[in-house]
């Protein structure tokens, strides 16, 4: 009765082939046209948008998302001071928002992030910023010691501490960032290759039909999961970024 | 060497076999090099567009806004703070009326309070006098009443006392009975 349930491979669920380039450093698949989608659609909203005093229609989309990394983002996280970042901390969230929303788009079903190229990226550009901000406001001295020799720790300790907090500021951080977009992404996008393998299936073995309804339910509710999951991501993502340039800012 | 050999053989077995052997499959976690470069460049143009072209527009627009919400509620500020003076200066004006009103009325009512009393001390004086001259009139009356009644009486009282005491009594001897009669029933 199962027999006809065959679950794809992982590399069939995440991996594309080349529509040119194949076998070539710019090898363009479906994850690169994703990439090259989450710039024409933000751009093509923004440049869309009217700029009038009384915003309607997509001016209130685009300004709604500016005012959120702006105040939800940058001024919660940072600070005023911070605001010089947004430029920044905004394209971190709509490149990380489009990327993923793909997920649940028809035809392409796939987001960029569930592949670790793009998170990677992401998390390279978040640790030289951080780094870069850190030492152009404490300078590298001041930068390292506050970053390696946290205040109110005992001398001793630091033979202990300093190696930890280098592996925490220094690698777990990009590494977090990007591994928790990554794995979000690639868990969400099996649950929902999952459910729509189950459907299929259940809608060709007769005998189970009866839970096909279930199942569905389960497949458009986890779509609009991931709806969110997308948003979610993106917000953490670029909140976690403007935390770490804060705490890169100032010697704590 | 053994190594060298197995492979060897694997290969002359069979070309698909020998293949499996020498390839080795991509690890589907792992970046690949061109995504890696699409990424990349996708990211800076984003980077590139959103701080030089697309993001200094939406910001402008959204701080002329905030400047036009503040100067217009500075505005309205300003024009219910006047407005409240205003307010203040109609209500010592509607005072001020209020205050000369209730003066106008008293002087009225004071004016026409010493009116009254002196239109009803004119009739009090119209009526004593008209009273007088109708005593006086009546009082005349009766004394012309009096003067023509008080033979007729004189007559009859003294024929009544002539016929009672069955004597005569003279008429002129009765009048000053008659008239002292007369007199004190007044």
């Amino acid at each position: 009765m199962f027999a006809a349930l065959e679950f794809p491979s992982i590399e069939n669920l995440v991996e594309w082939p080349a529509f040119f380039g194949d076998g070539t450093f710019y090898a363009f698949n479906k994850i690169a046209l994703i990439s090259m989608l989450a710039v024409i659609i933000p751009t093509a909203l923004f440049l869309l948008a009217k700029k009038e005093m009384v915003p309607r229609g997509v001016q209130n989309i685009v300004e709604g998302t500016v005012e959120f990394v702006e105040k939800q983002v940058v001024l919660s996280a940072i600070g005023p001071e911070g605001l010089k970042y947004t430029p920044l901390i905004l394209t971190i969230f709509l490149f990380v928002f489009f990327g993923n929303i793909f997920e649940v788009i028809p035809t392409f079903q796939m987001p960029a992030n569930a592949r670790m190229a793009n998170p990677l990226i992401l998390a390279v550009v978040a640790w030289v910023s951080f780094v870069t901000i850190g030492i152009k406001s404490q300078g590298f001295a001041g930068f390292m010691k506050s970053s390696l020799f946290p205040p109110g720790v005992p001398k001793a300790l630091y033979i202990l501490v300093t190696p930890i907090e280098f592996l925490s500021t220094f690698l777990l951080r990009p590494f977090g960032l990007a591994v928790r977009l990554f794995a979000n992404m690639l868990a969400g996008h099996i649950l929902l290759v999952t459910f729509g393998v189950l459907c299929i299936t259940l809608a060709t073995a007769s005998p189970l039909a009866a839970i096909l309804p279930f199942s569905y339910a389960m497949l458009v509710g986890l779509t609009g999961f991931e709806v969110m999951v997308s948003l979610i991501q993106a917000f953490v993502f670029s909140l976690l970024t403007a935390v770490y340039i804060q705490l890169s800012l100032h010697a704590h | 060497m053994l190594a060298q050999t197995l492979m060897l053989r694997l290969a002359e077995e069979g070309g698909e076999l020998g293949d499996h052997v020498v390839e080795e499959a991509a690890n589907p976690i792992l970046p690949t090099v061109p995504e890696l470069f699409w990424g990349a460049i996708a990211f800076a143009t984003l980077f590139a567009l959103v701080k030089f072209v697309l993001l200094p527009p939406v910001q402008k627009t959204m701080q002329d806004r905030a400047n036009l919400v503040r100067s217009d509620l500075d505005a309205a500020d300003a024009a219910r703070s006047q407005a409240g003076s205003a307010a203040s200066d109609v209500s010592d004006q509607l005072a001020d009326v209020r205050a000369e009103a209730t003066q106008i009325i008293d002087a009225a009512r004071a004016e026409a309070e010493a009116d009254r009393a002196r239109i009803i001390g004119a009739a009090e004086d119209e009526i004593a006098a008209a009273r007088s001259e109708a005593e006086a009139e009546i009082a005349g009356a009766r004394e012309a009443a009096m003067a023509g009644v008080g033979p007729s009486v004189a007559g009859l009282a003294a024929d009544a006392a002539s016929r009672v005491m069955n004597r005569t009594v003279d008429v002129s001897a009765a009048q000053p009975v008659v008239d002292r009669f007369l007199n004190s029933s007044n």
